[in-house]
């Protein structure tokens, strides 16, 4: 399969993936499986002995998107941008700060909405560290038989299901159902966790760095067998990753991470194409390639990013942006209608022609990318 | 991967699953070459066996005195063991001694295990106010030697085997407790704890199947490695006159009251003290071996 297959030359996502009479589907095919309105996490920094308050981490900070059924959405962004803050709270593993889920239509943990376990039976997700997301010392056809006999399905039933799963994730039952997690390999290891998510028959799963730990020809192989099952079992994918490669490979739309904020969505093809954003812009120009001739002699950002605990004012990227000017520090760049899945968005003020912005209004890939200047903090 | 390969779908019994050696049998293998702890273990079931079974092993009462037989040496007559002080059989109590002692040793241990890693690990899964609650509050225990926090309660108490029992068990709570939640604390963090959340799995759920499984070993090996420090404690505690009432024999009263013999009959007096020395080493080596055994890989 090779990696363009996926032609996405419309800037409408197609929504033909999403079968016909799935038993499970309530809203129809145009309502969103999942959307997420403002959501965020701060954490609290704790001082001293009786922990007064003296400020929070804004790991995830004001984050509006939606999932289209049967999509696959690429999140990217560098290290300690908020993605996996962002995974736990799309999975409710931690309380959020601010903000609310729509499943399909339903909210989630509001009055006459989805219930947590209902919500959690339908969103589901795979971690990155395949060796501790699983226990030691339970035989993995029982870590995969676990969701289901939460929800009270019989033991017997329940394993049944277990095994015919690791069936589809390519482990053979009978060989490996009663083996520990330590006698298997980690993408062995992986596959059962896909199969422990599936378990619940879920319609959303969220992959956080699902093959980023494993080696590029077993992630190869997870990443077709994710191909598969979304096919054949209705799936809608989150798919976290810092590999722009495997996030293209996989990904209908991209949303772009920085600083816990989103600074870019919309079609993958769009996005990798002619990136509206610095960022992704620098993001994708720091992607190696494989041609020698197009080494990358220059980093296209500098520097780490800033304390999520203090962000910079107006744009969070302008201290390390090729093209800031003062409007960047004075007033954050607006952001368009999260709510359209359709549009490709980015938080800059390079596309909006009324910011005020020397450059605004021209197009990103006309500019060439200068070396950030040092003083521009 | 191809699709076909994974849409094989082979006939599967139901239920009848082939089972890879499992944790147990992994260590079983491990302790099966580990012979000095076998051997130990050898010894503290003989121990164990020769208390259980002292009324039938012991033709001599341990309770009748003899005033003509006082202090006699190892050997003497029908004496396996000579006599104590009052003419008793030294054989006859030491096996009886024994009972009192494994008991004070096994059971207080067991129960504070129970209780301890229950606390610890409510402690430790819920943490926050709850955890700061209970660990506060066992910290408060923790901070007395635990010789003289048993010797504090069973004063207090007065004496007898069940106050004794009782002055152990809360002796070893709090550092159950801490053992537990600590462990309880490392796995909580764990991603397969977060899957199982995720799945909408109750709290009791998880901690019985994801909890539980992996802190036994740590609490079970700091367990066995306190029997003995409990034999000791109970040693203690008869010979300052507490725990234990004479004449009930046992090792630590024994002791006690055999040290004013000293000179007379040393070898005689030295008995009850070999046999908690022999006794707790032994369950020191065995929590050892089985600290290796156990141990994991993840």
């Amino acid at each position: 399969m090779s990696m363009t297959e996926s032609d996405f030359t419309s800037a409408r996502p197609r929504l033909d993936t999403v079968p016909a009479g799935d038993p499970r589907d309530r809203g129809g095919k145009a309502q969103p499986l999942l959307i997420v309105e403002n959501l965020a996490k701060h954490f609290p920094i704790k001082n001293g002995l009786f922990g007064r308050k003296r400020g929070a981490v804004r790991a995830v900070d004001d984050v509006s998107f939606v999932i289209l059924k049967g999509e696959t959405l690429g999140v990217v962004g560098e290290s300690g941008c908020g993605k996996s803050t962002l995974a736990r709270l799309l999975m409710r593993l931690m309380p959020l700060t601010d903000g609310h889920l729509v499943f399909d239509g339903d909210p989630v943990e509001a009055l006459r909405g989805l219930s947590l376990k209902e919500f959690r039976r339908n969103v589901q997700m795979v971690f990155q560290d395949s060796s501790s997301s699983l226990n030691p010392r339970m035989p993995i056809i029982d870590s995969v038989a676990f969701g289901p006999r939460a929800h009270k399905v019989k033991r017997s039933a329940a394993r049944r299901a277990a095994a015919a799963l690791l069936e589809k994730v390519g482990l053979s039952p009978a060989m490996f159902g009663g083996r520990y997690p330590h006698e298997l390999s980690g993408g062995q290891k992986q596959r059962v966790n896909i199969a422990r998510a599936l378990a619940l028959e879920p319609r959303l799963l969220i992959l956080d760095e699902a093959v980023s730990a494993l080696d590029k020809s077993v992630a190869a192989q997870v990443l077709n067998l994710l191909r598969y099952l979304k096919r054949h079992l209705n799936l809608t994918y989150v798919f976290i990753s810092h590999d722009l490669g495997v996030v293209q490979y996989l990904s209908d739309r991209i949303l772009v991470m920085y600083l816990g904020q989103v600074v870019e969505i919309g079609p993958a093809a769009d996005v990798y194409s002619a990136p509206k954003h610095p960022y992704t812009q620098a993001l994708l120009a720091s992607q190696l390639s494989m041609d020698p001739g197009r080494r990358i002699e220059q980093a296209p950002v500098s520097g780490d990013p800033p304390s999520p605990a203090n962000p910079p004012s107006g744009c969070r990227f302008h201290t390390r942006c090729p093209f800031s000017e003062a409007v960047c520090a004075a007033k954050a760049p607006a952001f368009g209608d999260a709510m359209d899945a359709a549009i490709h968005l980015a938080r800059c003020h390079l596309t909006d022609p009324t910011s005020g912005h020397s450059l605004a209004g021209s197009a990103l890939s006309s500019l060439r990318i200068t070396a950030p200047e040092t003083s521009a903090a | 991967m191809t699709d076909a390969a994974a849409l094989s779908v082979s006939a599967l019994p139901a239920g009848a699953l082939p089972r890879s050696r499992g944790y147990l049998a992994t260590v079983r293998r491990r302790l099966r070459y580990d012979y000095v702890t076998l051997f130990f273990l050898l010894v503290i079931l003989l121990i164990a066996g020769a208390a259980i079974f002292a009324p039938l092993l012991t033709p001599i009462d341990p309770l009748k005195t003899s005033m003509a037989f006082r202090l006699k040496p190892i050997g003497y007559r029908n004496f396996l063991l000579g006599t104590d002080e009052l003419g008793r059989d030294m054989f006859s109590r030491l096996l009886h001694g024994g009972r009192m002692s494994l008991l004070m040793g096994v059971v207080p241990v067991a129960i504070a295990s129970v209780i301890g890693s229950c606390l610890g690990v409510i402690a430790g899964y819920a943490g926050g106010k709850i955890n700061t609650a209970i660990m506060r509050t066992v910290d408060v225990f923790y901070a007395f030697p635990s010789v003289l926090l048993a010797v504090a309660i069973s004063g207090t108490m007065g004496g007898g085997v069940a106050n004794g029992l009782l002055a152990l068990t809360l002796v070893f709570i709090p550092p159950i407790c801490r053992v537990s939640e600590t462990a309880t604390n490392q796995v909580r963090h764990l991603d397969f704890v977060d899957a199982a959340r995720a799945s909408g799995a109750a709290a009791y759920r998880i901690i019985f199947y994801h909890v539980l499984s992996n802190i036994a070993a740590p609490v079970f090996i700091y367990a066995s490695s306190l029997i003995s420090v409990s034999i000791l404690l109970a040693a203690g505690l008869s010979f300052l006159g507490l725990g234990v009432t004479p004449p009930t024999p046992d090792w630590g009263q024994m002791l006690a009251n055999l040290r004013q013999a000293i000179y007379v009959q040393p070898l005689v007096c030295a008995l009850p003290g070999i046999a908690i020395f022999v006794t707790s080493l032994s369950f020191n080596m065995l929590s050892d071996g089985l600290r290796q055994a156990m141990d994991v890989k993840s």
